[in-house]
């Protein structure tokens, strides 16, 4: 009987840590089939429907809780009749996705959908998405999967809504800054001329942003995405970059050059005191919160070349936290995890690698997740199941996704400018 | 019996009111009637909901103006003021830079350039993360200024900057471009 027990309380333990998809297949024994199906007609509709169509697909794909039926056709139907339930049925297809869309002439946009459960009979729900500006369309496409998604109970996939901020040069010492959806399908310039980079969410709200704009000295800016105000929080000399902001928004984590010498320095926000962290008489920068925030884990040369470290604000020590490779530039980190940049090769830019690794704090994990070209500037998500990053390859930047739990991998071309800096 | 035959014409009754739906879908053939009418129709329709999204993101801001208010302060390079060039990932002043270095400290000191600033550019081949790139950029600039003090320049009339790698001479992937790209320059400021 004490062995039975045993073995019940074993079998719950290890299933606890089990994959994250486990969830979505006990509902349909395997990840669900799902269909979708424009039923879009008349003058009235959307003009980018097939493109709403073509991103609903990568969506779903990319979410990892669903298998797409007939991915590389553009199946289209009769908005207000019955799917064919049979016909479903013997394909294996779990759900199907109707949407129908009407645009108006000044620009406004819905979008209704009905979902079915094929097993069921059932018409789960019927739903509206609408915008005053069509060209946001990508946004619906998001949404519409996020809620097809939260049907199944499946981990949340809220951060295909949220909006991506990035840096592109365009020039010589120009660049621009814009948002997006993470597909990068809408873009929308909100800073152009000049030499403004490094932007960086103020908080989950994503209303304003830090940047750094190259006026007489660098200066750190915030600028309010919806009412357009500018605030100047701080300047430096020689460089200046907002590295991660605390979730509550009320401290920064700074690169910072008083006298010519980049170091780390924490910023209050609401009492604009500076702390200088780093006392390094070589390059410290790109620094992270890790842990509860009394913590922080950083890129120094103070080996000879760049590395991963950590350190507690306040205290002098400082730890080694990776012992691979020979130029660790860059990392991001969430909770006791730590994704960094690693260059492969030992002669110059032999095959020019760089590729991404994941590490743990507290044991030697440590996970290889790209494979070719250069991949930089990583960045987790707020609940960490994600990581976006810039790709150089063949003389083309990409905006890329990986879904850690799953092994997948996502890129989203950049077709102006070349990627400086990205955050979502 | 009658409990039969009241099945029965339930079903028929039923039978018959599927016959009359249609259903095209346009990459399959149409599915005989009799096939769909045993999948049901009847439906819970469980929720209608709208969602809007938010549209009052702002226009564009545009600081051109600003940049070329910045750049109009600055004079147009000396020729004889030569850049230093750097290994890769190096910031420290290759012995075969030290020529120059000597020979743009003497041209600071003429007594026609004495009441310019020095502004000394860091600058970076385009391989390595941007936020290290413009650390290792502003270190370049450093180690230069460094050395022009100890020749006699005034530390005062320097300003250091980094541009990290947003201000390459050449954008060919190779590396005669990359060597030309890793690189300190001078501009004097009135």
């Amino acid at each position: 009987m004490i062995k039975k027990i045993s073995l019940i309380v074993l079998f719950a333990i290890f299933s606890y840590g089990v994959d994250a998809t486990i969830e979505v297949v006990k509902k349909f024994k395997n990840l669900p089939i799902i269909t979708i199906e424009d039923g879009s007609i008349g003058e009235n509709s959307f003009h980018k429907s097939e493109k709403l169509y073509k991103i609903l697909i990568g969506d779903f794909k990319v979410s990892s809780h669903f298998r797409v039926h007939n991915s590389n056709k553009y199946m289209r139907s009769d908005f207000e009749s019955d799917p064919k339930f049979i016909e479903y049925k013997n394909s294996n297809v779990d759900l199907v996705l109707k949407y129908q869309t009407k645009l108006e002439p000044n620009n406004s946009l819905e979008v209704v959908t009905k979902l079915y459960d094929i097993n069921t009979n059932e018409l789960v729900y019927q739903k509206s998405y609408n915008t005053t500006k069509s060209e946001k369309f990508p946004f619906i496409s998001h949404k519409i999967a996020i809620d097809v998604n939260k049907y199944l109970n499946a981990p949340s996939i809220d951060w295909m809504q949220k909006f991506i901020i990035f840096a592109r040069y365009v020039n010589k010492k120009e660049s621009e800054i814009l948002i997006s959806d993470y597909t990068l399908t809408y873009q929308k310039v909100i800073i152009k001329g000049g030499l403004n980079i490094f932007p960086k969410w103020a908080s989950d709200k994503q209303e304003e942003f830090y940047y750094t704009s190259y006026l007489e000295k660098p200066t750190l800016f915030k600028l309010n995405i919806y009412n357009g105000k500018r605030e100047k929080i701080t300047q430096s000399d020689g460089m200046l970059v907002c590295s991660d902001v605390t979730d509550n928004g009320d401290k920064m984590l700074l690169t910072m050059a008083p006298e010519g010498q980049p170091d780390i320095y924490l910023f209050d926000v609401n009492t604009k005191r500076k702390t200088r962290i780093t006392k390094y008489k070589g390059i410290d920068v790109n620094a992270n919160f890790l842990e509860d925030g009394n913590k922080i884990a950083f890129v120094s040369d103070r080996l000879g070349y760049p590395n991963i470290f950590a350190k507690e604000i306040g205290s002098s020590a400082v730890e080694q936290l990776v012992y691979h490779g020979k130029n660790n530039n860059s990392c991001s980190s969430y909770k006791n995890y730590i994704v960094y940049t690693s260059r492969e090769r030992e002669s110059e830019f032999n095959g020019k690698m760089f590729n991404l690794y994941l590490i743990s704090t507290q044991s030697d994990f440590i996970r290889r997740l790209t494979t070719i070209g250069v991949n930089q500037f990583p960045k987790f998500s707020k609940d960490g199941e994600s990581i976006l990053f810039i790709k150089h390859y063949q003389n083309e930047s990409a905006l890329g996704i990986i879904r850690i739990n799953y092994n997948k991998s996502y890129l989203f071309p950049l077709r102006v400018g070349k990627l400086q800096s990205i955050d979502w | 019996m009658k409990k039969y035959i009241s099945i029965s014409a339930f079903l028929a009754l039923v039978l018959t009111g599927c016959s009359q739906k249609t259903v095209e879908i346009e990459t399959t053939t149409t599915t005989p009637i009799d096939e769909q009418s045993s999948g049901g129709t009847e439906y819970t329709q469980r929720e209608t909901t709208t969602t809007d999204i938010t549209d009052n993101i702002i226009t564009e801001v545009d600081l051109s103006q600003e940049s070329r208010d910045l750049n109009s302060q600055e004079i147009s390079d000396k020729d004889n003021i030569k850049s230093v060039f750097f290994d890769f990932d190096q910031f420290s002043i290759r012995a075969d830079m030290q020529e120059i270095v000597v020979n743009n400290t003497n041209i600071f000191k003429e007594e026609n350039n004495a009441n310019y600033t020095i502004k000394i550019e860091g600058n970076c081949d385009e391989w390595g993360t941007d936020e290290y790139n413009y650390a290792l950029g502003l270190k370049r600039a450093k180690s230069v200024k460094d050395s022009l003090v100890i020749t006699g320049i005034d530390a005062s009339r320097v300003d250091l900057v980094s541009y990290g790698e947003s201000n390459p001479t050449c954008q060919n992937h190779s590396r005669d471009c990359w060597a030309q790209n890793r690189r300190v320059d001078f501009k004097l400021i009135p």
